[in-house]
C-alpha cells in the first residue's frame, strides 16, 4: 500500500442517512476508519448495521450524507468501490447447485481474475480451512461452517483492501467460529486489510481496534474495547435478593443507577479496591441472597449503553459514579 | 474487463442446462409431441399444395424449443434474486445493467443449445434437408433465441417472486406461442389476432427459421415477412427489452426491496 492510500481513511462517512418512508434505518452516521484498522460495528438486530454495510458497499443509495470507501465516493464511483472491497453477507452468497471449485471460479471471473489465479489462490485459501479435498463437492452438501468458510474465501479471493463482514459467525459452533477468526487474523497480519465487522457475539469484538455501538441508526458509544470497558468501571457488582426493588432503591444513591437483568441487579463500581464490598455484604444481610463482583467486559458496555438509551435515565458510560461512602 | 464476468454467467448457465437432464429431455420431448401429434392431426385438416402441415410445423416447434429454453433460463433471474447468486453478482465490480445483458446472452445460449439438440433429432428423423440455408438458419436461431430471452428478462425484471411462475407460464409463454406464426400462417388469422401475431417478436423469429428451412425447399409462401423485417424486428425488440429490463433493474424502488431480501429482513 502506498503512502497516500495509507493516509486517507479506508472508510469515511459523514451524516450518512437512510430513510425508508417514515423509518430512519440509519440516522446521521459519522465514521472514520483508518486503513488497516479492525473496526467493529455492534448493536442489536434492526439497529442499522446491515443497512450501513449495504450503503458503504454501494448496494444501497444513502438518502442523504456522504461516504467514501477506499478513497472513492460510494454514489459516484460504485464500481471502483466494489472492486476495492470484499463483502461477506449475513446470508450465504453461493450457488448451492455448483461445486466449491465452480463457485470460486464463477466469483473469481466476476472480479476479472484469470482461471490460473483463481486455481492458485482458491486452492491456498481452501487449504487453510481444510476444504481443499472437497473442491468437487456441491455447496448444497456442505455443513454450515464449511459454507461460511467458503463464503469468506469467496469474499477475499480477489484480495480486497477492505473487507466487510456482516455477522460472519452467526449460527456457527465454537470450533468453526475460532477457525474463522484465526483466518481473519492471519489475513490481516499478511495483507494489512481493513476489516469492518458487525456481530452480536461481543467477545469476538474484543480483538477489534475500535468499536462503535449503534442503536436505532445512531452511534451511541465508540472507542477502543479496552477503554470502553475501563470507562464502565473497575468492577460490576451483581446482587440477587428477595426484595430486590427495595435493595436497589437503597443502594442507588451510593452506587449510581442499577441495571436490572431478570432477578439480578447490577451496579458499576469504580474502585479497584473491593474490600468495601465485603462490608456491604455484612451490612445488607437478609436483603441480599447473593453478591458477586467481577471485571466488566464488552457485553456489559453493550448492556449499559442499551439501558441508557431505553430508559433515558441519563446513565452514561463516560464515567461511573464514585460511591460516596460504603460505610453509609 | 467485462468479458470475464459475461463468460462466467454464460458458463454457469450452460453447466446448469447440461446438468438438468430432465429439463433438457423435456425440451426435446415437448416439440416432438407437437410435431407428431398436433402435426399429424391438423395435417389432415390443412390442405396445401406446397408442403405438408407437419413440415410447415418444423420451424414452429424449433421456435418453441427456443422460446421455452430461453424463457425458463431468463426467468431463473427471479430465482437468482432469491438465492446467493444475485449477491455474488451485485457485489462484483461492474455496473448492474451488465447483469441483465449477461443473463439475456446466457438464456439465449441455453436456448440455442436446446435448439441444436432438437435439430440433431430432427435430422435423424429426416425433417432436415441439405438444401436448407444453413447460414441463415444459424442467424435465425440466434435472433429468435435473443428475442425470446428478451421477453424472459423483461418478465423477470417486472415480476417479484417465482410464486407467480404459473401465471407467467399461462399469461406470457402460452400467449406468445399461440399468438405467433408458429402453428399457423398469420395471414389467415382474424384481424385482431393477426395484429397481435405481427407485433409478437417470436413470430418474426419463427419466420426467419422458415426462410432458412422451408423457402429454399420450394415453399416460398411459408415465410410471410421479409428477412430484413424479421431481423430488424427481433434484434430491435431484444435491444428494447434489454434497455427496459436494465432500467427497471436499476430503479431504486425496485432494487431496494431486493437488497432488503438479501439482508434477510423480509
Amino acid at each position: 500500500m502506498n503512502d497516500s492510500a495509507a493516509s486517507t481513511p479506508a472508510i469515511s462517512a459523514r451524516a450518512l442517512t437512510k430513510r425508508y418512508g417514515t423509518v430512519l434505518a440509519v440516522d446521521g452516521l459519522d465514521l472514520d476508519i483508518p486503513a488497516g484498522q479492525f473496526f467493529g460495528l455492534l448493536g442489536p438486530n434492526g439497529s442499522g448495521k446491515t443497512t450501513t454495510i449495504h450503503m458503504l458497499s454501494t448496494l444501497l443509495r444513502p438518502t442523504t450524507g456522504t461516504a467514501t470507501v477506499a478513497g472513492h465516493d460510494v454514489r459516484r464511483r460504485p464500481v471502483t468501490v466494489r472492486g476495492a472491497i470484499g463483502v461477506v453477507f449475513q446470508e450465504s452468497a453461493l450457488d448451492r447447485t455448483l461445486s466449491i471449485a465452480e463457485n470460486l471460479r464463477f466469483s473469481g471471473l466476476l472480479y476479472g481474475l484469470g482461471t490460473q489465479v483463481i486455481e492458485e489462490r482458491g486452492g491456498e485459501l481452501l487449504d487453510l480451512f481444510g476444504l481443499g479435498e472437497l473442491r468437487k463437492r456441491p455447496v448444497g452438501s456442505l455443513s454450515g461452517g464449511q459454507r461460511r468458510a467458503l463464503d469468506i474465501v469467496r469474499g477475499v479471493m480477489h484480495r480486497p483492501r477492505i473487507l466487510f463482514l456482516d455477522e460472519p459467525t452467526t449460527g456457527l459452533d465454537l470450533p468453526n467460529r475460532r477457525r474463522i477468526w484465526r483466518f481473519i487474523e492471519r489475513l490481516r497480519a499478511q495483507t494489512g486489510m481493513t476489516v469492518l465487522l458487525t456481530t452480536h457475539y461481543l467477545e469476538e469484538a474484543d480483538s477489534c481496534d475500535q468499536v462503535a455501538f449503534i442503536r436505532a441508526g445512531r452511534i451511541v458509544e465508540r472507542g477502543a474495547p479496552g477503554e470502553l470497558v475501563d470507562r464502565l468501571g473497575q468492577h460490576v457488582i451483581e446482587i440477587e435478593g428477595p426484595k430486590l426493588d427495595e435493595t436497589v432503591a437503597r443502594l442507588e444513591p451510593r452506587f449510581g443507577p442499577a441495571l436490572r437483568e431478570g432477578d439480578v441487579a447490577m451496579f458499576r463500581y469504580a474502585e479497584e479496591d473491593v474490600s468495601g464490598l465485603a462490608r456491604l455484604q455484612a451490612e445488607a444481610q437478609g436483603s441480599i441472597s447473593a453478591l458477586r463482583w467481577r471485571r466488566p467486559n464488552l457485553n456489559d458496555v453493550f448492556l449499559w449503553v442499551n439501558a441508557a438509551q431505553t430508559t433515558d435515565r441519563g446513565i452514561t458510560t463516560s464515567a461511573p459514579q464514585r460511591p460516596t461512602s460504603l460505610a453509609g | 474487463m467485462i468479458l470475464r464476468p459475461l463468460y462466467a454467467v454464460m458458463e454457469r448457465e450452460l453447466l446448469r442446462t447440461l446438468r438438468q437432464r430432465t429439463r433438457l429431455l423435456a425440451s426435446l420431448a415437448r416439440p416432438l409431441i407437437w410435431l407428431f401429434i398436433i402435426g399429424a392431426g391438423f395435417g389432415t385438416a390443412f390442405q396445401s399444395t406446397e408442403l405438408h402441415y407437419q413440415n410447415f410445423l418444423v420451424p414452429g416447434v424449433l421456435g418453441m424449443t427456443l422460446l421455452f429454453g430461453a424463457m425458463l433460463a431468463a426467468l431463473s433471474l427471479v430465482h437468482d434474486k432469491e438465492s446467493g447468486v444475485m449477491r455474488m453478482l451485485v457485489i462484483a465490480p461492474f455496473a448492474h445493467h451488465w447483469i441483465v445483458l449477461a443473463k439475456t446472452l446466457s438464456a439465449a445460449l441455453a436456448a440455442i443449445l436446446q435448439g441444436l439438440l432438437l435439430l440433431a433429432v430432427l435430422a435423424v428423423l429426416g425433417f432436415l434437408d441439405v438444401h436448407m440455408r444453413w447460414g441463415l438458419l444459424a442467424i435465425g436461431l440466434v435472433a429468435c433465441a435473443l428475442a425470446c430471452a428478451g421477453i424472459g428478462v423483461l418478465t423477470a425484471a417486472f415480476s417479484r417472486t417465482l410464486e407467480n411462475f404459473a401465471a407467467v407460464m399461462n399469461f406470457i409463454i402460452f400467449p406468445v406461442f399461440f399468438l405467433s406464426s408458429a402453428l399457423y400462417a398469420v395471414q389467415h388469422l382474424p384481424a385482431p389476432l393477426a395484429l397481435a401475431a405481427r407485433l409478437n417478436p417470436f413470430t418474426h423469429g419463427v419466420d426467419l427459421l422458415r426462410h432458412a428451412m422451408l423457402v429454399p425447399l420450394g415453399a416460398p409462401s411459408a415465410a410471410e415477412f421479409s428477412i430484413t423485417v424479421d431481423m430488424l424486428y427481433t434484434l430491435g425488440f431484444t435491444v428494447l427489452a434489454l434497455a427496459l429490463a436494465s432500467w427497471r433493474f436499476s430503479q431504486e424502488g425496485r432494487y431496494e426491496p431486493l437488497i432488503y431480501a438479501l439482508a434477510g429482513k423480509r
